[in-house]
């Protein structure tokens, strides 16, 4: 059976590991990649994500020496995102060893690369990443392309192209640890088939609970809840699989290969 | 020993290069025939699409090489993920196309249950399959990251080692003689990934 996925994201200024409140532009600092990316491993993750959450807008492309650094601690899948706007972009990434690179401001830009990105590389490597902004009650897609996108009109428009997995973020519930926002995934889980990465307000193991219970989704990604709380990914997976969620529970005792 | 990790165009070979350096196996990334001619073990990692790697095969003139080097000479052999489905007899991704044809069977789009989210992606436990596959009797129950929309309908059930179940049975793993093969990525699952690489590598090459 399927397990559902815990995966830690990382988030990347440039210069060290970052953790942000609603996008706003405070952020605060909590550490240096590769350590993390290291103490995940260690960790058995189910998945690692990694993101320089401001290479697009500084016009600058991803460190792939970072990048490799990070990759290298890691024996299991790792998604990179980040400026990442060519085929040669991608072809870089996959080389050093990712298994999915996830796209944003190309995407809103110019959907048609999806297309072409999936047929050289296979659309299981190409991951969308939607950042969901309520307004009024009303969702939008987040951007700092100064485009006004109805979220709803846009997951219509997407799905037509070629992708893998979509990570889904709430802007307003970044950094708050007080739960996903269960009516954003509640209103789009329907209309999108590939699997969903929930990401944005994870505080403690119930959040997760909630989600893998009261949604269709398999799989949740989370930061602050790793920095500033004591629960592990581990934690998390027991709590979600003492209420009968598949979970993949890494036995510690199974023997090390050296 | 080396194992040569065939370079065609079809990524991960960083990922399994990495896994073999941990477990201590010297291992080389070529298209280079004389190199794959002179390893002891080849290796087919692979993500994409059926039709781009058989082009690219074709294109490097490897189809006849390992082919002659798997089939009549009997080189160990391991493929992953494509590299895996590039040994069934057609594939469909996009169209009907001819595959090295190693294992009988046909790589087609999983046709799945309408709840489930295709591709099958993230981990998953497998089973072995089969009355005397006690060698991978370890490996039951354990999870191994997959992620691929397309599956192998293997025609010999026998050449079947093991399955995982995602609202319908998928091949896992097949073997025949010297060939094994795996369509989730052991060098992404962490500790039973790399056991099960180094179970398989150990049994099939010359220490």
């Amino acid at each position: 059976m399927l397990k559902c996925r815990v995966i830690p994201i990382l988030t990347f200024n440039g210069f060290a590991l970052i953790k942000t409140k609603q996008f706003a532009t405070n952020a605060r600092m909590v550490g240096n990649a590769v350590q993390a990316a290291r103490v995940f491993n260690a960790r058995n993750v189910d998945e690692l994500v990694f993101l320089d959450v401001y290479a697009s807008d500084q016009n600058r492309k991803i460190n792939l020496n970072v990048v490799r650094s990070i990759i290298n601690e890691c024996y299991m899948p790792v998604g990179i995102g980040g400026g990442i706007s060519s085929i040669e972009d991608i072809h870089n990434l996959l080389a050093i060893g990712a298994d999915k690179v996830i796209l944003k401001n190309v995407m809103i830009k110019n959907p048609n690369f999806l297309n072409k990105a999936a047929n050289i590389f296979g659309n299981q490597c190409i991951t969308l990443s939607i950042d969901a902004h309520k307004v009024d009650g009303e969702y939008y897609l987040y951007n700092r392309l100064g485009k006004t996108i109805l979220l709803r009109d846009f997951i219509q428009h997407i799905s037509k192209y070629n992708f893998g997995e979509i990570i889904l973020n709430s802007v307003n519930h970044d950094g708050m640890m007080e739960g996903f926002d269960l009516d954003l995934i509640k209103m789009f889980e329907k209309n999108i088939k590939v699997p969903i990465v929930v990401v944005g307000g994870a505080g403690n193991p119930e959040h997760f609970k909630q989600l893998f219970s009261e949604t269709s989704v398999e799989a949740a990604g989370a930061a602050s809840i790793f920095y500033f709380t004591q629960y592990t990914p581990q934690d998390i997976k027991i709590s979600s699989s003492n209420s009968g969620k598949p979970m993949r529970i890494v036995n510690q005792s199974y023997p090390q290969v050296n | 020993m080396i194992i040569s990790i065939i370079k065609y165009g079809m990524g991960n070979v960083a990922s399994v290069k990495k896994a073999l350096d941990k477990l201590g196996f010297p291992s080389v990334i070529t298209d280079n025939p004389d190199e794959i001619r002179q390893s002891d073990f080849i290796l087919l990692p692979g993500v994409g699409s059926f039709a781009v790697g058989m082009e690219n095969l074709h294109l490097s003139g490897l189809v006849e090489l390992l082919t002659d080097e798997v089939c009549q000479r009997k080189k160990p052999f391991l493929g992953i993920c494509l590299g895996m489905q590039l040994l069934a007899d057609y594939g469909h991704e996009p169209h009907k196309i001819k595959g090295l044809g190693w294992i009988r069977g046909e790589v087609v789009k999983m046709q799945l249950p309408d709840h489930l989210r295709i591709p099958h992606l993230g981990w998953n436990n497998v089973q072995v399959v089969g009355l005397d596959n006690h060698f991978f009797s370890e490996f039951s129950g354990k999870d191994y990251y997959f992620i691929h929309s397309y599956h192998l309908k293997a025609k010999d059930s026998e050449d079947v080692v093991l399955t995982a179940d995602y609202g319908i049975p998928i091949v896992a793993a097949v073997r025949k003689n010297n060939i094994f093969a795996t369509q989730f990525h052991p060098e992404k699952s962490q500790n039973a990934g790399l056991a099960l690489l180094n179970k398989v590598i150990k049994l099939n090459a010359q220490m």
